[in-house]
């Protein structure tokens, strides 16, 4: 099990949706507004005047064989529209209950 | 879940609510009534007391005065002036405007029962009357008769009068120029006297025989009949028959003595159309009526009407005033049309998008239209200030819109979906749209308040304004948000005819962005130089003033094509001369302007006693009241202003005229006449005051910007006074008041009876033939009748010749005379108030007569102070608001410095265009204090913005200058453009809205150029000053830490010391 934690810009979160419901991930945990800033490109996402926008944040945990997939969809999502900015990271999971 | 997305997230919920709006809107626009001004309520109330037999002073002093001392203490009075006259004191009470009237009525009432029993015994009970404007005729219809012209009063009673009023609304119609039948009996003293009768007998024997009477009933069998005697004449000749008196077998009867004329009244009106006799029906509103609704409703009726009259009389309109209104409310829809084009265009100039302008598009009329409810709500009408609060509004409504477009269109761009674009988009910016609708509810709510004349139009304008301001931001919150989300999309591929079109477009704003930047980034480097400039801009612009002068005005005068024109003779002169001169005037003047004069009509004669109308107005043997009537004034070349000026030259041209008086609009409005210059002399000597008001009006008459004076004190009218003796009247047992009722039956007649034919009655009169009235002898010829025999006047009386003295006017408790001059076109009202003032000032002026301005001008200054606050109240609210938003005290200063700017712009504009400084202009330098800020704050919260993204000072200057030009520049153009078919407009009306529209273009675009400029380099200076300030404090704050660093030890010790002295000092008085 891999578990994905996703950071995006609000603005994704129709198509980060879609792509989980599209590969049949139920399971997740959502954070609405969280605020960020990339480490090399990218503005940051304060919700502050001078960045006013926000950021949303997913973590989900998904079968490896799936995990490679997500990422390489939300990868796709992300070239698509460089612009707003979408951030995906993956671990192991250890042990789940 | 905010507005904004719910409305995203559900379009059908919001593009239905917002139908809905649209839906109430146009159904409350289908409802409105439509006039030239919002409602003015009344606030005059006049108390008129008669009081037979006084003479002017007398009323003055024992009517007149004990009733101002008494109605003076009512409260919210303003002014409160009366006129004493021969018999009668009419005082008027004018009030502050905005009270209910009911009320004041009330108060006044209340006031006048204390007072009553103070009055003289023989004075009547005092009468309150309403004036309001509903007073004002709506319509004149003018009458052309030539056969029936005798019968012409009955035929126009009959058949264009009674159906009239009965029309919903209609209040009195009156009727002019068409004398009503009568009954003259005319005796011959000759004769009478041979007879030894008397006018008393002729007249009580007429009214004897002319009545019928009930007897009572009687019961003939089985029916009971009512025994009646007729004796009513059913034909006026029978008059001629009857028995005055009997002496056996000889009879005297009527015919033997009088001559009985069946034929009009002998004192009557004539009323002359485009040169042909006729007559004049006045059709005057109830209170509270719509005008534009009743004269449709009477042109309806018209065609009906005139089927039912003889065919050689015709029946016309030659006033109409709603015509002036239509013509008006509908260039004002125009001049809105205009403005909505222009600002579309602007919107997809520079936003090249027919997407976003067509949402642009929308959103427009949608708040227009929205107010339209809250006009029926409040039961307002579609008038000149509503609707040119609609154009004021248009291109403020597009800027919340175009923000939130604007912002929309970025994150789209940036790649996201257009549903999460428009919910996210709009939230960023939510805040400072609200915040810059509140600085227009910061400047237009205070409107609301103003008090006065001013008050009632601005209270509207206040009101729509704030209305429509909010319903344009809940709209750009809500319902463009959802019109993005639907709409929007990214463009990937554009047309190429879009591509050959906008191209061009494109690279010139391209090319102004560049220019721009490079502008600021030197202007931010040479910062003083910049505000030096401003500086001097602003005070060449006060020079410029100085200089060319700006001509004040209280009003700008509304043309509305109608002239009236009081032309007196010198008193006493007979009807045939006015008739003369009227003629020569009328051919003059239809000569000179032919087709634009649509109706020429005069009036000469004295009115009978029973005509309302005619007795509220001057009438006399010797005047002669034109009415004019021209085509509107955009189908003309010549102003109104420039006619009556000319029709003054004319009048003063002919010497048989002593006085006229040439009033532009027809006199039916105290806003939009001339300019006129108003001078009040208070003090108790009559002939003092009368020749301090002739030598003013006579000096003031040379100069040539002045068209007219007038003097308020009309002359002494001359009169024969019968002086009777009284120890010859006892002698005779005759009383004073018997004698002279006598005498004024030869005179006026006796009204005794009256002769009835088809319903209708007329009066029959008995007196002295016309030849035997014409000089004194033969009023001392006349007999009275006295218990032993006729005696003659010349027996027991002498007459002389004398003069009556005037109406005694007086203004707050003092006598007072006014002098008006009009001032010619092109001469502004402080010019002719300079003028005369230098002339009281340099005058001889006895003591206790004191000189004062007056009139329009005092309306004017009050007006002027009023907006002055009104301006500083805006100017402290705007600037809460800002401070507010920016959370600082230094920004909102920056951006309330470039307020003065406007003002430059405003001067230069109306200098430029030779528009006059009036309320019109006021308005709109007091607009754009919101206005002008609104740029301010855009590029303020914008170059703030890039400080805090880490920028640097003028970096961030420059950027922020860039970066906000466009958008600065279309919600500028927007306001500019909406506002240019206002200022340029031709149509009717368009001279009283012109000094808005020039005021806030120049305004505008001198502060809009100005701020683009000057604003970067004042952030600089601040922003520069707030960095070193912040050194500063780091470098102390550095040199401290080091020192502490240095001498802790020491500073500790010290201290400590103190602390061990401090203990020990307040431990001591214990010990």
């Amino acid at each position: 099990m891999k578990a994905i934690f996703i950071a995006y810009d609000q603005a994704h979160q129709e198509n980060v949706m879609e792509v989980l419901s599209r590969m049949n991930i139920k399971g997740y945990t959502m954070f609405e507004q969280v605020m960020g800033a990339g480490t090399k490109t990218g503005d940051p996402h304060l919700g502050s005047h001078a960045w006013p926008t926000m950021n949303s944040a997913i973590i989900t945990i998904v079968p490896d064989e799936r995990a490679v997939t997500l990422m390489e969809r939300l990868h796709e999502l992300d070239a698509n529209n460089e612009m707003l900015g979408l951030r995906a990271f993956q671990w192991n999971v250890e042990k789940e209950i | 879940m905010s507005l904004y997305e719910g409305a995203v997230r559900r379009p059908i919920m919001t593009s239905l609510v917002f139908t809905a709006v649209i839906i109430f809107g146009l159904f409350s626009l289908m409802k409105l009534p439509i006039d030239l001004y919002p409602d003015i309520d009344t606030n005059t109330i006049m108390v008129f007391t008669y009081y037979n037999g006084a003479s002017a002073e007398d009323v003055e002093n024992n009517l007149t005065r004990p009733l101002e001392n008494t109605l003076n203490s009512v409260e919210h009075l303003k002014h409160v002036t009366s006129n004493s006259k021969d018999g009668v004191s009419v005082v008027t009470l004018e009030f502050e405007y905005g009270y209910d009237i009911d009320n004041l009525t009330n108060n006044v009432r209340d006031k006048l029962d204390m007072v009553s029993n103070s009055l003289p015994a023989d004075a009547n009970t005092p009468i309150i009357f309403k004036f309001s404007t509903d007073m004002i005729p709506i319509l004149l219809l003018s009458v052309q008769a030539q056969e029936s012209q005798k019968a012409l009063y009955k035929i126009l009673d009959d058949n264009v009068a009674n159906p009239l009023a009965r029309i919903d609304g209609v209040g009195t119609v009156s009727i002019i120029g068409a004398p009503e039948r009568e009954i003259n009996v005319y005796m011959d003293p000759v004769k009478m006297e041979a007879y030894n009768l008397s006018a008393a007998q002729v007249a009580s024997a007429i009214a004897a025989e002319n009545q019928n009477a009930t007897n009572g009933t009687v019961d003939i069998g089985t029916l009971t009949y009512t025994v009646r005697t007729e004796g009513e004449f059913d034909d006026s000749r029978q008059i001629n028959d009857i028995v005055v008196a009997s002496n056996g077998d000889g009879k005297v009867y009527v015919k033997d003595v009088a001559r009985v004329v069946d034929d009009v009244e002998e004192r009557a009106q004539q009323t002359y159309t485009n040169g042909r006799q006729g007559g004049l029906v006045i059709i005057q509103k109830q209170s509270g009526a719509n005008s534009v609704a009743i004269s449709n409703a009477v042109m309806e009726q018209l065609p009906e009407l005139r089927k039912n009259l003889p065919s050689d009389v015709n029946l016309n309109v030659m006033v109409n005033t709603s015509d002036n209104i239509m013509n008006t409310i509908h260039s004002l829809t125009e001049t809105i049309s205009y403005a909505m084009l222009f600002v579309v265009i602007v919107v997809f100039l520079f936003l090249g998008r027919w997407r976003a302008t067509l949402i642009i598009t929308i959103t427009i009329p949608m708040s227009l239209i929205a107010s339209f409810i809250y006009l029926y709500a409040t039961g307002g009408s579609l008038n000149m200030i509503s609707l040119s609060c609609l154009s004021i509004a248009i291109g403020n409504v597009v800027d919340d819109a175009i923000v939130v477009l604007e912002n929309v269109t970025t994150h789209i761009e940036r790649g996201s979906d257009p549903k999460q674009a428009a919910i996210h988009g709009t939230n960023e910016v939510a805040i400072s749209v609200i915040a810059s609708t509140l600085t227009m509810i910061a400047v237009f709510f205070p409107l609301t308040m103003v008090s006065g004349m001013s008050g009632v139009l601005f209270k509207q304008l206040g009101w729509m304004m704030c209305i429509i301001m909010t319903i344009s931001t809940s709209s750009a919150l809500s319902f463009t948000p959802m019109l993005c989300s639907q709409m929007l999309k990214l463009q990937k591929k554009q047309s190429k005819l879009f591509k050959t079109i906008y191209r061009p477009i494109q690279k010139m704003l391209d090319g102004l962005d560049n220019v721009y930047e490079r502008m600021i980034n030197w202007a931010v480097r040479h910062r003083w130089t910049i505000i030096l400039a401003s500086v001097l801009f602003f005070i060449a612009s006060i020079y410029i003033m100085k200089i060319v002068g700006i001509k004040s005005e209280y009003f700008p005068a509304n043309d509305n094509g109608r002239v009236s024109c009081t032309i007196e003779l010198p008193i006493g002169s007979r009807k045939e001369k006015a008739k003369e001169v009227a003629d020569e005037l009328a051919y003059k003047w239809m000569k000179r302007y032919g087709k634009d004069l649509r109706a020429c009509n005069f009036t000469i004669g004295q009115a009978g006693d029973n005509n309302t109308f005619a007795s509220l107005q001057s009438n006399g043997s010797h005047i002669i009241s034109f009415n004019l009537n021209y085509v509107p004034s955009n189908e003309r070349d010549k102003g109104l202003v420039v006619i009556c000026d000319e029709l003054r030259e004319d009048c003063k041209k002919i010497p048989e005229i002593a006085k006229y008086r040439v009033q532009l609009g027809g006199g039916n409005s105290n806003m939009g006449g001339q300019s006129m210059a108003t001078f009040e002399i208070y003090g108790y000597d009559l002939t003092e005051t009368m020749n301090v008001a002739e030598t003013l009006s006579a000096k003031l008459a040379e100069n040539p910007m002045v068209g007219q004076t007038n003097i308020s004190r009309s002359d002494y009218v001359p009169e024969l006074v019968i002086n009777f003796d009284r120890d010859k009247l006892a002698k005779l047992n005759l009383t004073m008041s018997a004698a002279s009722a006598s005498v004024r039956n030869l005179i006026t007649g006796s009204l005794m009876s009256f002769y009835r034919e088809d319903g209708e009655e007329y009066d029959i009169k008995v007196r002295y033939e016309p030849d035997a009235r014409t000089s004194v002898d033969n009023i001392l010829d006349m007999l009275i009748p006295t218990q032993s025999g006729n005696v003659r006047v010349r027996d027991i009386a002498t007459i002389e010749e004398s003069a009556i003295p005037p109406t005694i006017e007086r203004k707050d408790r003092q006598r007072i005379t006014t002098v008006t001059a009009v001032l010619k076109d092109g001469y502004a009202l402080s010019d002719g108030v300079e003028y005369g003032r230098s002339i009281y000032e340099n005058m001889d002026i006895p003591a206790g007569i004191t000189v004062q301005v007056a009139g329009s001008y005092e309306d004017q200054m009050d007006s002027n102070r009023d907006l002055g606050t009104l301006g500083i109240l805006i100017i402290i609210l705007v600037f809460i608001v800002m401070a507010a938003q920016f959370e600082s005290l230094t920004y909102p200063f920056i951006i309330m410095l470039s307020v003065p700017f406007a003002f430059s712009g405003i001067i230069l504009a109306l200098c430029l265009t030779g528009t006059n400084l009036n309320i019109m202009s006021m308005l709109g330098g007091i607009m754009l204090i919101g206005i002008v800020v609104k740029n301010g704050i855009v590029l303020i919260d914008y170059t703030q913005l890039l400080r805090e993204r880490g920028y640097g000072l003028i970096r961030s200057a420059v950027a922020a200058a860039r970066s906000r030009l466009r958008p600065i520049l279309m919600t500028t153009l927007t306001t500019i453009l909406g506002m240019v078919p206002m200022a340029v407009g031709q149509g009717v009306g368009a001279e009283m809205w012109r000094p808005l529209g020039v005021s806030v273009i120049g305004g505008l675009t001198a502060s809009t150029i100005l701020t683009l400029i000057y604003v970067p380099s004042m952030f600089c200076i601040f922003g520069s000053n707030g960095i070193k300030n912040n050194r500063r404090k780091m470098r102390k704050q550095r040199e401290l830490d080091a020192y502490w660093k240095e001498h802790k030890a020491e500073e500790t010790f010290k201290k400590s010391k103190k602390k061990q002295k401090h203990s020990t000092d307040t431990t001591a008085p214990a010990e």
